[in-house]
């Protein structure tokens, strides 16, 4: 399967030059870039690593170009998606996030149900990734 | 207009490469004319500067030139020293050489980020590195200017962290060449020593500008341009004050070129903002415009010669 | 009738003599009036019966939509009358209306309990849309003190926090509505629902006349709906929604509704604008209590909204909404098949989205409106519209809204999920290219040509819908041009 979160998971993956077009946009209008890595997929998990603090003040996108390289480096088989912040007043949250990595092999996620009274059934989404320990996932 | 070619954008595939390239069109391309002009007219003095800068600027024009026929030589190092005493324009003419290489397509933002040791160097371990990073992103597409680069080395101190900064300074400078022109500046003869001890920055620089101390006349038509703009004039008198107090200046501790004549400009108009209030009478445009000689002559400038500790308090 | 002439002989204890008095003379008419920064300001658009001075008019509706009575009544010199009678202080000519006008009433903020749209309505709608010296009359706008503002809960999520929830950034969000609106079952319904959320549509929608109905009874559409909410989740890793509709009889049929949506799991439920302004108030208060988006469908509102001569402009309609705290609204598509003037709709999204917005009459804007931190409704697009007109909504309408999809979804030739498709890729290409600076506007079906090639089912909604457009002067227009800088 493939984890469609994100701006443009529609899309064929992005290219450098396509991820740093979308990172110029967002400097351009004065958002700071954050880089955030993750090996467990779930939709509710909120808080993935962030590769260092969110970026501020720059003004071209080749600084964030450089993080992402380092984080690839660093984390070759995790999710990894750009997150642009907003600080504006009215918004003061997330203006575009994208993933600009995904592991070769998305194994996906088992829906867990538990019947409960009458017809009533509670839904449990479970990542396979998430049945190896953290750091084992996905190879590395 | 003739068969020129655009400046930001390498020619696309499949097109032809042309036999010629008219320099002159491309010249007005950029139009960088406007640029130099502006160099010219609103930076007094600077004559081998300038003449620097012009040659910079051909320089980098022809390296367009031949990218265009279709020479595949790499693209040229550009990280600058500006060498020479303080006030003597180095931040300005850096913050025009950042215009002047966006205009050419060599700076993709054309912004300036200043910095000094303070701003690279951390206070323990595992602190460098980030800073220096920190930096380096902010400056990516434009120009980092690193004042008074040899306080970055420290050859008294074997731990010091500022070698961390030269190491990260260096790769950057050789990798993202594209990304990023690096300006170290400073004292000639510290930057001298600096490039001796640091070769691996000798090197890479590829433009070195030494930036002259003004003449006397210079800083007599730079105060009074300063004037000008802020709407000032300098009375017969205040001007034969102000050829005194330059000479004079320039003899005692901690002059500054231009900025400390700024300096002396800025106490003068308070002189006479406090001798107009003193006059407790009606004041029309003329006076409201005028710096006498008493505003200049009151400067610890005429006064006799101090102790260095004083120093700081000149004007 | 009495001689108004001789009635009003000045003012003090005169002004009170039994009679009938002209509504002017009453002191509803002030030109001279500044109001204050409390003041909540409404403006009318009056078309006076014939004969009847237009001064008189905006009196009338001042008098009948705050203090007054027909007749004089000695009774209201127990009260500080002064201060709680609306003054119609400006009145000018409709642009191009040969009878019509407009008239800006203040009122007191003392006249209206906290926190209510019901007292609001009772008040500014309440008797006199009827009142027979006018002949029509339509509220077109009105300016909500921030004191007054304050006293709302507001939206029960907002634009913000909707977001946050859903993981969802940096593009317009894509609903359907499930089709045909009546008659499939529970489980058939839910087949629909499973298969534009997995083929990538965030949210499908319950149409609004779906209720509990002998074909399906809401407790088998929200399990079955569930059910395909959960599968498409669990296909796509990305958390995807339901509008189930809890519109019923009673507030408890609601209540009971709601709560068991939340309980399955829901992330947003939906009410229509026919339960009341009380009974929407409520929903708020309960989507906030139950960390629910609460999506408002505004059935009905057409019938009041839609001329221009009489009724309420939908821009009241939206603030009113955002006051009484929903977190969707349906409010105009400009290029669908429903009304929708651009620059009408475009007053109508700064009302929901902005935190406040300037005076704009181009716009339809008569006030400046701060909304004091009040949360951002998120509009609804919807009606009519496909992927081919991608880039002329996503230039219309901006990123903060939902573009609804129905027949642009479920009607797709290859099947639902590729219509679903078609519409994400459809989306996100422009999104980038947006982002990427090109010219949205001109090159849009240059845009999604490219993006067909790596995707079948947008080339085949391209192909299908082409030529769908809907060419009809809309009735609901800006009154004042602005002539030096349109376009």
């Amino acid at each position: 399967m493939r984890v469609t979160q994100g701006t443009f998971s529609f899309l064929p993956d992005l290219t450098d030059d396509q991820i740093r077009r979308q990172v110029q946009y967002a400097l351009d209008k004065g958002w700071a870039l954050g880089i955030e890595h993750t090996d467990d997929p779930h939709p509710r998990n909120t808080y993935w690593e962030m590769w260092g603090q969110p970026m501020f003040d720059l003004r071209d996108a080749a600084g964030v170009m450089s993080e992402l390289r380092s984080c690839r480096e660093a984390h070759p088989g995790h999710y990894i998606r750009i997150n642009a912040f907003d600080s504006e007043r009215g918004f003061e949250t997330v203006r575009l996030s994208f993933i600009v990595q995904r592991p070769a092999e998305e194994p996906g996620f088992r829906l867990e149900r538990t019947e409960d009274r009458g017809r009533m059934i509670r839904y449990r989404l479970h990542p396979y990734a998430t049945d190896k320990p953290s750091g084992s996932r996905y190879g590395k | 207009m003739l068969d020129t070619v655009k400046i930001n954008s390498p020619p696309t595939e499949g097109q032809q490469t042309p036999a010629t390239v008219d320099l002159r069109a491309l010249y007005a391309e950029t139009q960088i004319e406007a640029l130099l002009t502006e160099l010219d007219e609103e930076l007094i003095g600077l004559a081998p500067v300038k003449r620097r800068i012009r040659e910079i600027a051909s320089f980098l024009l022809v390296a367009r030139a031949r990218e265009r026929l279709g020479f595949s030589s790499a693209p040229p190092t550009l990280h600058m020293a500006f060498t020479g005493n303080p006030g003597t324009g180095k931040t300005t003419v850096a913050l025009r050489m950042a215009s002047i290489l966006h205009r050419l397509g060599y700076s993709r933002r054309g912004h300036l980020v200043s910095v000094t040791r303070d701003d690279l160097v951390g206070q323990y371990i595992g602190h460098t590195a980030p800073k220096t990073k920190e930096v380096l992103k902010r400056a990516m597409g434009g120009v980092l200017f690193i004042d008074e680069a040899y306080y970055l080395y420290r050859p008294e101190n074997e731990k010091d962290y500022g070698q961390e900064a030269i190491e990260i300074l260096l790769q950057v400078m050789e990798t993202q060449r594209e990304d990023l022109t690096v300006i170290l500046a400073g004292y000639t003869d510290r930057m001298n020593t600096f490039f001796h001890s640091n070769p691996g920055f000798r090197s890479r620089i590829a433009h070195h500008i030494d930036f002259p101390d003004y003449t006397d006349e210079e800083l007599l038509a730079i105060t009074e341009k300063l004037a000008r703009d802020a709407e000032y004039r300098l009375s017969e008198s205040a001007r034969e004050a102000l050829r005194e107090y330059i000479v004079l200046r320039r003899q005692q501790p901690n002059f500054a070129n231009a900025r400390s004549l700024r300096n002396a400009f800025d106490r003068a108009r308070l002189r006479q903002a406090m001798r107009l209030f003193q006059l407790d009478g009606e004041v029309d445009a003329t006076k409201l415009m005028t710096l006498e000689d008493s505003d200049i002559r009151a400067s610890r400038v005429f006064a006799e010669p101090r102790s260095d500790d004083d120093a700081t308090r000149l004007n | 009738m009495n001689d108004v002439s001789k009635v009003v002989r000045g003012p003090g204890r005169s002004r009170y003599t039994p009679g009938v008095i002209p509504y002017a003379k009453m002191g509803y008419w002030d030109a001279d009036y500044v109001p204050k920064d409390t003041d909540i300001l409404a403006v009318f658009r009056i078309t006076p019966q014939e004969g009847v001075d237009p001064i008189e008019a905006a009196a009338a509706v001042a008098g009948e939509s705050s203090t007054a009575t027909w007749t004089v009544v000695w009774t209201d010199r127990l009260t500080a009358c002064d201060a709680y009678r609306a003054r119609a202080y400006k009145l000018e000519r409709v642009p191009g209306s040969a009878d019509q006008y407009f008239a800006y009433v203040a009122y007191d903020l003392a006249l209206f309990e906290a926190g209510s749209i019901a007292n609001l309505t009772a008040s500014i709608i309440g008797n006199v849309f009827g009142f027979k010296p006018v002949k029509a009359l339509r509220l077109e706008d009105m300016r909500l003190p921030v004191p007054y503002v304050k006293t709302f809960q507001g939206p029960a999520t907002g634009i913000v926090v909707e977001r946050e929830r859903l993981d969802k950034f940096g593009r317009p969000l894509l609903g359907a509505t499930v089709k045909p609106k009546l008659g499939l079952s529970g489980k058939n319904y839910g087949r629909v629902v499973f298969e534009a959320l997995k083929g990538g549509l965030d949210f499908v929608k319950d149409d609004e006349n779906i209720n509990s109905q002998p074909f399906m009874h809401w407790r088998d559409r929200f399990l079955y709906t569930m059910e395909a909410v959960n599968s498409a989740s669990a296909h796509t890793g990305e958390v995807k929604g339901h509008y189930l509709n809890v519109t019923a009889a009673t507030m408890e049929d609601m209540y009971e509704r709601a709560e068991f949506a939340r309980d399955l799991g829901s992330v947003i439920v939906m009410i229509d604008l026919v339960i009341g302004y009380t009974a929407i108030q409520s929903m708020a208060k309960w989507a906030r209590a139950n960390d629910m988006i609460l999506h408002l469908h505004r059935a009905g509102h057409s019938t009041y909204t839609r001329q221009k001569n009489h009724g309420i402009s939908f821009r009241v309609i939206a603030k009113w909404m955002r006051l009484a705290g929903v977190d969707h609204i349906h409010a105009g598509t400009v290029v669908g098949k429903l009304e929708g003037d651009p620059a009408i709709v475009a007053g109508i999204y700064d009302s929901l989205r902005e935190p406040s917005s300037p005076a704009n009459l181009q716009r339809g804007l008569f006030f400046e409106q701060d909304w004091a931190s009040l949360r951002k409704v998120m509009p609804v697009a919807s009606g009519g519209i496909h992927a081919g007109q991608m880039h002329q909504l996503l230039t219309y309408l901006g990123e903060d809204v939902v573009l609804q999809f129905g027949g642009g979804t479920i009607g797709h030739p290859m099947g639902i999920q590729a219509g679903a498709t078609a519409n994400r890729v459809a989306l996100e290409a422009m999104v980038l290219a947006r982002n990427e600076g090109r010219d949205i506007w001109n090159e849009g079906p240059e845009i999604l040509a490219a993006a067909a090639r790596h995707c079948q089912p947008l080339r085949a909604a391209l192909d299908t819908w082409k030529d769908v457009t809907y060419q009809y002067a809309s009735t609901d227009t800006v009154d004042f041009v602005n002539t030096a800088t349109a376009t």
